[in-house]
């Protein structure tokens, strides 16, 4: 059976002429397929909207309430588990010196001390090296080979604040 | 402002009785939908009370531009079409309880014979709804019980207009087809209207 265009009205609607409303009936009452379309289109037109049970914004409060608390415990739970492992990364990575510190604690921080004292008297050292140059090299240098380093430097350092501020020019509104 | 954009705004600075009343606004629609989409009504207050709580959590990322109502059942139907995928995997068939069936008020009850047919039919439609697609059974949802555009439908499910279109026409026949298969008792009489869409 051809059911055009009687399928096509149920489905869109249009507004129908005197004459295709009988044609549409008199196809109605041989087709089964078409009927149970319109119909279907009366059930759908004519739904009504299902309500939950009272109180279902209480029941809503109290689920928030408890989704809260469980979130909350969840976090603390969260962060015991990472302060833990953090702790036990850092003893694992410095087992081998608390290990010394646990079996021999004086020798270690006497090794410690001994290190800090040989590394303060080098430092001296050189810093007194370094005044001594920096008091009689001047004398030795023309003002001229001065004054083409003061140039270099401050050339320099032009260069380097203006490669720097076209690399990182930053688009706006980002 | 209208009273809707307020309770967002107040909502999504952290206010929870607002936030109550957006629920307390949309909890039929919401429940409506879940309800139409996992045909049992325990599986809707779930799945409604959930939809609120995502809504909840994921308030601060809603764009105020976009409709409210629009955004919301696009969660819900989301959430439904999860629920019902995870179901279809873990092989529990959806078996209709006529007892646990909701009941349906109707605030317009002309005559108890015309009450009794609609409630039927009703009926009827919830069975046959259960057969289809889950996507298409949003779009019917949507634009029967909710009154959606298209264009709203297409936003909500995250679809085309035209794959609106086809789906609507494609769920229509399936739904045609099964009211055939229907037992006896829930035919309905088709009164000598014409048409029922004219």
């Amino acid at each position: 059976m051809d059911h055009r265009p009687f399928e096509d009205w149920l489905h869109d609607n249009p507004t129908l002429s005197t004459d295709q409303k009988r044609q549409l009936n008199a196809h109605l009452r041989t087709c089964t397929s078409c009927t149970a379309l319109a119909e279907v289109k009366l059930a759908l037109e004519t739904v009504s909207l299902a309500a939950p049970a009272a109180g279902f914004t209480d029941r809503f409060t109290v689920r928030l309430a408890a989704r809260k608390k469980a979130l909350k415990r969840r976090n603390f739970w969260g962060f015991v588990i990472l302060a833990l492992s953090v702790l036990g990364l850092l003893g694992l990575i410095s087992w081998p010196v608390l290990k010394d510190l646990i079996q021999s604690p004086v020798n270690l921080l006497a090794s410690w001390f001994a290190s800090l004292a040989s590394f303060f008297t080098s430092f001296q050292a050189i810093f007194r090296a370094g005044m001594v140059l920096f008091k009689v090299v001047p004398g030795f240098i023309p003002t001229y080979i001065w004054l083409v380093v003061l140039f270099a430097a401050g050339g320099w350092s032009l260069m380097w604040v203006v490669s720097l501020m076209k690399f990182t020019k930053i688009p706006q509104g980002v | 402002m209208t009273d809707e954009t307020t309770w967002i705004i107040q909502a999504q600075q952290g206010d929870e009785d607002a936030f109550t009343l957006l629920v307390e606004t949309y909890q039929k629609p919401v429940f409506n939908l879940c309800y139409r989409m996992l045909g049992e009504p325990e599986a809707a207050e779930d799945a409604s009370q959930e939809t609120f709580l995502k809504v909840y959590q994921n308030l601060a990322r809603y764009d105020r531009e976009r409709p409210f109502a629009t955004w919301l059942l696009s969660i819900a139907a989301h959430h439904c079409i999860d629920r019902l995928r995870r179901k279809r995997f873990s092989s529990i068939s959806i078996d209709e309880d006529e007892e646990g069936q909701m009941d349906i008020p109707d605030r317009f009850a002309p005559d108890p014979e015309s009450e009794m047919l609609k409630q039927q039919q009703g009926e009827k439609l919830h069975h046959c709804l259960q057969s289809l697609d889950p996507i298409d059974r949003a779009a019917v949802v949507l634009r029967y019980w909710q009154d959606c555009s298209e264009l709203e439908i297409a936003q909500t499910l995250k679809l085309t207009v035209p794959a609106v279109k086809s789906r609507l026409h494609r769920a229509r026949l399936a739904l045609a087809g099964l009211w055939d298969e229907q037992p006896a008792h829930l035919r309905t009489e088709r009164k000598p209207y014409g048409s029922p869409a004219f």
